[in-house]
């Protein structure tokens, strides 16, 4: 199969999987009791049983599920996705204005974790079980272990408060290009790309432990290449392909990390909007970030596959 | 899915025996004459001694999970219950979502069990009784175990409704008695206790006082003449026993707020941070002070016409019949301003409404409980550069219609009338106690912004400035980041001079005429240690709503100062009165004898809260009672802690069975 209908299958195949996602969301989120309807008026004593009832017939909570889901799906399809209920604010606008945020901290996140993974993978793998190895293994186990809500606290206390090298509140009259804006990303881009770095340089160092193993290493060392270019030139390419299918599903826990880290550290991007649509129960918010969120996940491992091919010709998709 | 923690399970009994007297032991002063004393001898043989059949009697105590201060308390509840060898108690969580929809679901009642839920209350002394014991709040917020009891219903309406009460404040005291009175001797519910509200604010802020509603902390602290009132910035002095005579004028005063600003429409929000940010750039026609008496504002003065005795019925005349939904629900698109109260649009194909049109044909027919008269400041300036007229009050009032704010308002108003350009006439639907307070409440709004935009969309995110009268206009808003309000050049209070604009003033000369603070930088921080730690840092330099353990850190700290004050606030649990025994007044009483108020404020709340020792919290005494003093004097041995007292009672009980 050629590379163009391979991508041709796999974007078409986003199709069905973007149904599911879509069907799977809108039923949980109705198995969980309470509407925005319960949020705003339940515990205010003037509202009558008839002006809550007023409320969700305006705003179409009323019928059953199917029905809901089926009224919803025919304005996705024609490109609108709802209002946030309460404000009546298009969810599209909303969702366009938190995404340059999450997505500057997501590639910041990503950059860091990338910057700090392979070489610290490399490292470990050329020096295996030497007393660096296992330091960096240790640091990478932690890494993985320490839930990030409590390492953004953490650096937070120590950079920010102790040492006062941070501010605690984003610069919010910045843009998002500006020095401060970037200095300020350092602590949520560590914060979100530790666990992923970790993970990589796992994988790094495993994979290039064993291309460093067989017998091309072994030739070309012994043609009298110098041990650096045997490594960065040889090994390392071929280290890389394991590498860049973790780091695009690493993308997902990316994503799925910022709903946290973007509330640690006060960061108005989609995860901050996501937990406040949770909740404040306002499905239509959440559905469209659910459906965007799930769409690049797709995205990003489509990508990762056409990378592959790059990395490694042999490599056919059939 | 619930989460169970059964209570009664023998060997975590006792583990949890050993651990409260080991701490009774060690000497935790809050313990002593509690639970240790008591849990081995009487307690036990009230269990085993009884006639056999009732006790020890099964009890489940429901909560929802979220809330770890109330889930804390709820378990300090059931311990005590448990220890007093009569209960075998079970806590049972919930989600808060979960939790909404099944206490306020109308057949709860019949499971006998008890939940935990808090309100919060206001200065109408009706907003601790009403809500929790009214038949009409029945599934609905917040009678959650169907108390149904007609006589208690007359006492609460006598006590707001009605030609006496409206016009006489010390009989309207003495009937919210007789309330209180009635509640201690049938003890429907317990109170536990009422919150502290609480800001922080760094040695810079001066004259800050705290205001019992979160939503009015900076608002209020900006300038409220009615209790002499206002803050200022001094970075070079720190605040603490500073005085009017050091006032500066100027600065920005940054501060952090716990969640974004959903509207800034007045209308069409009530979420607390939404009405902060509203207090900076509206005013209504009256304020309040912090004991809750009523001040006129942007009315130069305003008086009570006319009385008449009158209920909603005679409103019928003007009614117009309208069908219903399925769901129950009235089936139009105008506001219902009145639904007659022998129909019910669950149950009725059709019932008769009052729609606007019809309130203010009735009220000019004479039809109405109460007029009140308001005669508008004369050259007030909105932020525009419009003059406000009673046509503002008028428009104002009829953008109300179907908005959030729409239930409370149209719960007591019948209609705005203009009389000429400044004086206007607010109707109540009928004679109502609490009219001056809650019919002239709402923020003014300008009627040429009116006219221009969608309703609901005077905000930023619309593209509209929010125009009002405040003090400060609107400056700049990034959606969820921050918002700046800048002091309005024109503000009439300074046009006129505080003393000239308010006759009823008699502060002191050094007062200022107007906000001092030049602008105000309001950063928005969900996250609670975000907050503290960009107080901490210098970045903002006033925030509320911290947790208590917070709180105790900026206490000891010589750079900032803690602010608490007494709020409306309050938690409560709520008997089964319809199930078996819980229909027994000797049980329920008996059981609010076995909790802790004391321990619940001490450990759980960290002392930021105060007990029940009544069903009415300081800031309501002005109008919920004649004698604050003796009402707590008569009512406060009902709800102390007092085994001895309930083991009494459950022996009646157990007798009688």
């Amino acid at each position: 199969m050629s590379l163009q209908r391979f991508i041709l299958k796999r974007t078409l195949s986003i199709i069905p999987i973007m149904f599911g996602v879509s069907v799977i969301t809108f039923g949980l989120f109705h198995l969980t009791p309470g509407d925005p309807v319960t949020q705003l008026v339940a515990l205010n004593p003037d509202v009558t049983a008839a002006e809550e009832a007023a409320l969700r017939e305006r705003w179409g909570l009323s019928g059953p599920v199917w029905q809901q889901y089926l009224d919803w799906i025919t304005n996705v399809l024609v490109g609108d996705f709802g209002q946030e209920l309460r404000t009546g604010r298009e969810v599209s606008d909303i969702v366009w204005a938190r995404l340059p945020e999450t997505v500057a901290l997501g590639l910041f996140g990503w950059a860091f974790a990338l910057i700090i993974a392979i070489p610290a993978g490399i490292y470990a793998a050329v020096n295996k079980d030497q007393f660096g190895d296992t330091v960096s293994r240790f640091l990478a186990l932690s890494g993985i272990s320490i839930p990030n809500f409590w390492l953004g606290l953490m650096l937070i206390l120590i950079f920010s408060l102790y040492l006062g090298l941070f501010p605690v509140l984003a610069p919010s009259r910045q843009s998002l290009l500006s020095p401060e804006m970037l200095w300020y990303l350092i602590l949520p881009g560590i914060t979100i790309g530790t666990a992923s770095a970790a993970s990589i340089m796992r994988v790094m160092r495993t994979s290039m432990t064993e291309e460093l193993n067989k017998e091309y290493v072994t030739a070309a060392r012994a043609k009298g290449l110098p041990e650096r270019t045997v490594i960065l030139k040889h090994v390392l390419r071929n280290s890389l392909i394991s590498v860049v299918t973790l780091a695009a599903t690493l993308t997902a826990s990316i994503v799925a990390g910022s709903v946290v880290v973007e509330v640690v550290f006060n960061w108005p991007g989609l995860g901050r909007e996501f937990i406040d649509a949770i909740n404040q129960r306002e499905i239509n918010v959440v559905m469209a970030i659910t459906l965007f969120t799930g769409f690049f996940v797709i995205l990003a491992n489509l990508v990762a596959d056409i990378v592959y091919a790059a990395l490694d010709p042999r490599i056919r998709y059939d | 899915m619930p989460s169970r923690h059964n209570a009664s399970d023998s060997n975590q009994n006792i583990n949890r025996r050993n651990v409260i007297a080991t701490i009774g032991a060690a000497g935790a002063a809050s313990l002593a004459g509690c639970g240790g004393q008591s849990n081995g001898g009487d307690g036990g043989d009230g269990g085993d001694g009884g006639d056999g059949e009732l006790f020890p009697l099964d009890v489940q105590i429901e909560v929802n999970a979220d809330n770890s201060d109330r889930l804390q308390m709820v378990e300090l509840i059931a311990e005590s219950m448990e220890q007093s060898g009569y209960f075998n108690t079970t806590v049972e969580t919930y989600e808060w979502n979960t939790y909404v929809g099944r206490v306020l679901d109308p057949e709860y009642q019949n499971n006998g069990v008890i939940p935990c839920i808090g309100l919060s209350g206001t200065f109408n002394p009706g907003s601790f009784c009403n809500a929790l014991h009214h038949s009409d709040n029945i599934g609905a917020c917040c009678n959650l175990n169907g108390i149904n009891d007609s006589e208690l219903d007359d006492l609460i309406d006598d006590a707001r409704y009605g030609v006496d009460v409206a016009s006489d404040s010390q009989l309207r005291g003495e009937r919210y008695d007789e309330v209180w009175n009635y509640l201690a001797e049938e003890r429907y519910s317990s109170i536990t206790h009422f919150d502290l509200a609480t800001a922080v604010s760094n040695t810079d802020v001066h004259g800050f006082e705290m205001w019992p509603f979160a939503e009015g902390t900076y608002s209020y602290n900006m300038f409220a003449p009615q209790d002499e009132q206002v803050m200022w910035l001094d970075r070079d002095n720190a605040a603490g026993d500073s005085d009017l005579s050091d006032l500066t004028e100027g600065g920005t005063m940054r501060i952090a707020i716990s969640a974004n600003v959903e509207s800034f429409d007045p209308p069409h929000s009530s979420d607390t941070t939404s009405t902060l940010a509203q207090g900076f750039l509206f005013e209504a026609l009256i304020t309040s002070d912090s004991e809750g008496n009523v001040y006129p504002w942007l009315a130069e003065s305003y008086e009570a016409l006319d009385t008449q005795d009158i209920d909603r019925t005679a409103y019928a005349d003007y009614m117009s019949t309208v069908g219903t939904t399925e769901e129950g629900a009235v089936d139009t698109d105008e506001q219902v301003i009145i639904q007659h109260p022998e129909d019910s649009p669950a149950e009725d194909d059709e019932v008769r409404v009052l729609l606007p049109d019809d309130a203010t044909e009735a009220a000019e027919d004479g039809t109405y409980g109460m007029q009140y008269r308001y005669n508008l400041q004369e050259g007030v300036e909105f932020h525009n550069g419009d003059e406000l007229t009673a046509e503002d009050v008028v428009a104002t009032y009829e953008y109300v219609e179907n908005s959030v704010l729409a239930p409370q308002t149209f719960d007591s108003l019948l209609t705005v009338v203009q009389i000429d350009e400044y004086t206007v006439d607010l109707y109540a639907q009928v004679p109502d106690a609490e009219a001056e307070r809650s019919l002239p409440g709402r923020s003014i709004l300008s009627s040429s912004q009116i006219q221009e935009v969608e309703k609901g969309n005077i905000d930023p995110r619309e593209g509209n400035t929010p125009i009002g009268t405040g003090p400060y206009e609107f400056s700049e808003f990034e959606d969820e980041q921050y918002y700046e309000v800048t002091k309005f050049d024109n503000y009439w209070t300074e046009q006129k001079g505080v003393s000239e604009a308010f006759s009823w003033f008699d502060g002191s000369g050094d007062f200022p005429d107007g906000p001092v603070i030049d602008d105000f930088e309001v950063e928005i921080v969900p996250d609670d240690s975000t907050r503290s730690g960009a107080l901490q840092n210098g970045e903002v330099d006033s925030t509320y709503g911290l947790n208590t353990a917070t709180l105790d850190d900026f206490k000891s700290s010589e750079d900032f100062l803690v602010y608490g004050v007494e709020t409306g606030g309050y938690e409560y649990i709520q008997y089964p009165v319809n199930v078996a025994p819980f229909d027994d007044a000797r049980l329920r009483k008996a059981i609010n004898h076995l909790i802790p108020r004391e321990r619940i404020v001490e450990n759980v709340l960290n002392g930021y809260a105060r007990p029940a020792w009544t069903d009415l919290p300081a800031l309501a005494q002005g109008s919920g009672t004649a004698d604050a003093d003796a009402l707590e004097e008569e009512i406060r041995p009902t709800n102390e802690y007092d085994v001895e007292r309930a083991g009494e009672l459950l022996d009646q009980v157990a007798a009688d069975n």
